[in-house]
């Protein structure tokens, strides 16, 4: 039966410097930065490029401390589902926990973390269109 | 060069068929069956689980060296690559040493980046067609 994932929707290089290694990558590998956001609360600084369907999120710390070298390392990913409460529940029922979806940095999207049962694989399922346009605005 | 596409993603497994069924029964994600086997020369025994338009490559170390190894050694299982697809792997190469970056000699269709040259995450490079 299985949770309803659709495709890859981001996948998260962390770093100590998520600006710099979004450049690299950048630089290197001739890939469009489309966006950057520090996101408020959070204290994070993420920079988004998108290959065809899947984006890349270089994400790290809002502000950079002092190191000896950037560091980076291939985090996790996000799954699209049509239904993020249907694969919540797939999931629970089979034993593993699951946070609770709520709403994502995307507007009108959620996402529910998976916090065990994936090989030590950080994985989370989103859905687009989750909240209602009013519901956003309020 | 460009990186086109995201090719794979690739996870280090303990067990192979353990880690597939896992995935499966708790994702719903099913293995291709035309794809992965044993793959002596690197080490490794490998599945593919074609998540909309790309994979996720399953490995498991049947080495006792070798980078899979070492990984699976350090950290047991988790992410261990990220593959880009390029329309020329070696013009790809040929561009990166040019940067000063440490690549690998294409074989076969793919070559890896010294993780020196990408602020530690493993890539490889893929050619396709």
């Amino acid at each position: 039966m299985g949770a309803g994932a659709k495709y890859i929707d981001h996948i998260v290089i962390a770093s100590n410097d998520s600006a710099a290694t979004a450049k690299l990558f950048a630089e290197h590998f001739d890939i469009e930065i489309k966006r950057t956001m520090s996101r408020p609360g959070t204290r994070a600084h993420l920079e988004f490029a998108k290959l065809q369907e899947i984006v890349l999120e270089f994400a790290g710390p809002g502000e950079v401390q002092p190191y000896d070298e950037v560091k980076a390392r291939l985090g996790g990913f996000v799954v699209a589902v049509d239904d993020i409460e249907q694969a919540v529940a797939t999931v629970r029922a089979a034993g593993f926990p699951v946070g609770d979806a709520h709403p994502a940095v995307q507007p009108g999207a959620k996402i529910a973390s998976v916090k065990a049962g994936t090989g030590g694989v950080p994985f989370a399922f989103i859905q687009y269109n989750a909240i209602p346009a009013e519901e956003q605005k309020a | 060069m460009k990186a086109k596409r995201i090719d794979h993603i690739g996870i280090v497994v303990k067990d192979l068929a353990a880690g597939l069924a896992t995935y499966e029964r708790n994702f719903g994600f099913k293995a291709d069956p035309a794809k992965g086997g044993e793959i002596a020369a690197m080490g490794i025994r490998n599945a593919f689980v074609p998540v909309g338009d790309t994979d996720l490559e399953f490995i498991q170390s049947v080495a006792d060296q070798g980078p899979v190894a070492d990984f699976a050694k350090e950290r047991g299982e988790g992410t261990f690559h990220l593959s880009l697809e390029v329309d020329d792997l070696n013009a790809a190469v040929e561009h990166l040493r040019g940067l000063g970056c440490r690549v690998g000699n294409p074989n076969d269709g793919i070559a890896f980046v010294s993780k020196g040259s990408t602020h530690g995450v493993n890539l490889q490079l893929i050619q396709r067609g």
